[in-house]
């Protein structure tokens, strides 16, 4: 009777991901089901959204979407003069099953990286977040060819890649001498976004100074003093 | 966690116990008004005092000072000198010049050597479906597509023959089962070694 009800509720909640069909109404977003990374598998057998987020249980969970939200912006015309806008794209993986703070280290490794270079990079982290990254920066660039108006895969880099913490479950584990311990099931979401062009020598800012510069700085500020008392 | 409290307190009343009936003394009752005037006496002859229980208010493994912002990101981020934690960029990786995936210096190219593990795993599963666990007393020979074995050599010292029903990978030279190529020696004298 169970395992009926269960076929039954699978079958109904087929529906497409988010990413693949483009939403433009709010009422639209809050009837779709939770954004969930991988389809659930009609045969009841266990896929990557197993135990507690399944949709039958993550109903009500639907995980973050506003990241998404930047691909639709649609920006005003620009002037012939103008230098022409870089094009970027949006994407994101919900509910990894990862820790945020360990997703954090790949994700800081990958920031203001060639597309290129960073996938080659990632092939040799010897970390479980690793593949998730890989897999959302290739599906970010095939997204970016195809809808975004991207003229060459490899002229892209990593302009912003963050994570943000997912559900976590709490469990009990034993210890000896009758004491116990909180288990914490964590899921972390990653956040990544592609602009078009050569990435930057420096992306964190203020940037390394060379000599000249540090002669000029210098030299400004002893200029710009001020001798008190005289004429 | 209240199995826990429960067997602190047990072991404070136990220490409390220990203090006030030291040799089955006076009752609890009364220990209050006994030992005013000569808890300054005892605190000094016996090896613990109250105030070193009741002093401190009991700190059961707590954080004495907070932890300077200096600390946190050291623990965070590591120390350049010794452990760094942040990733670092792998400066050793080239292009695979069979099979143009990366690979790392000094390393075997995985894609290379995943696709010779795949042959290896296909060319053992099919000795030990044909031979299966009988013990290994002589050589196996494996045959590809088109291959016939020597009947002169082979068959004469009894080697057994599988037979792999896919034609031979390119890569997979007859050389690379080959032993040895250095050929035996017939003298028996050894030349001895090492010397000084």
């Amino acid at each position: 009777m169970h395992k009926m009800i269960r076929q039954i509720a699978q079958l109904t909640v087929q529906t497409p991901l988010l990413a693949a069909a483009p939403v433009t109404s709010a009422a639209k977003l809050l009837a779709m089901p939770p954004a969930i990374t991988q389809n659930v598998d009609c045969c009841g057998v266990h896929t990557a959204a197993s135990g507690g987020l399944c949709t039958k249980w993550n109903k009500h969970n639907y995980g973050p979407r506003k990241w998404l939200e930047y691909n639709k912006t649609v920006h005003p015309p620009q002037e012939a003069d103008e230098e022409p806008r870089k094009a970027y794209v949006c994407h994101m993986r919900s509910n990894i099953k990862y820790s945020p703070d360990k997703m954090w280290y790949i994700a800081a490794f990958v920031r203001g990286m060639s597309v290129d270079e960073a996938l080659k990079q990632l092939n040799f982290v010897l970390k479980k977040g690793a593949t998730d990254v890989r897999e959302t920066i290739l599906e970010a660039q095939q997204m970016a060819v195809e809808r975004h108006n991207v003229e060459y895969k490899s002229n892209l880099w990593i302009a912003e890649s963050f994570v943000g913490k997912g559900r976590v479950f709490k469990g009990m584990r034993r210890h000896a001498r009758g004491r116990f311990g909180r288990v914490e099931y964590k899921h972390c979401h990653y956040f990544l976004r592609l602009e078009e062009g050569e990435p930057p020598q420096h992306y964190y800012l203020p940037e390394p100074q060379t000599p000249e510069q540090q002669l000029e700085q210098w030299l400004e500020q002893m200029r710009s003093r001020k001798v008190i008392n005289s004429l | 966690m209240s199995r826990n409290l429960f067997i602190s307190i047990a072991n404070f009343v136990n220490h409390l116990e220990r203090l006030f009936l030291p040799h089955g003394g006076p009752p609890p009752a009364l220990a209050y008004l006994v030992h005013q005037p000569s808890s300054s006496t005892t605190s000094t002859s016996q090896s613990f005092s109250l105030k070193d229980l009741i002093g401190d208010g009991m700190l059961w493994a707590v954080p004495k000072h907070r932890r300077s912002v200096e600390k946190r990101l050291n623990r965070k981020f590591g120390y350049p000198e010794y452990v760094w934690k942040p990733l670092k960029e792998k400066r050793n990786l080239r292009s695979c010049q069979h099979c143009g995936h990366d690979y790392e210096l000094g390393l075997l190219c995985p894609h290379c050597y995943d696709k010779v593990r795949q042959e290896t795993q296909l060319m053992q599963d099919k000795i030990q479906a044909q031979l299966g666990l009988e013990p290994v007393e002589q050589e196996v020979i494996i045959l590809y597509e088109g291959e016939t074995a020597d009947q002169a050599t082979d068959a004469a010292t009894g080697k057994r023959i599988v037979e792999m029903k896919k034609p031979r990978p390119m890569w997979f030279t007859k050389n690379l089962l080959q032993k040895s190529t250095q050929q035996s020696s017939d003298t028996k004298e050894a030349k001895p070694s090492n010397l000084a």
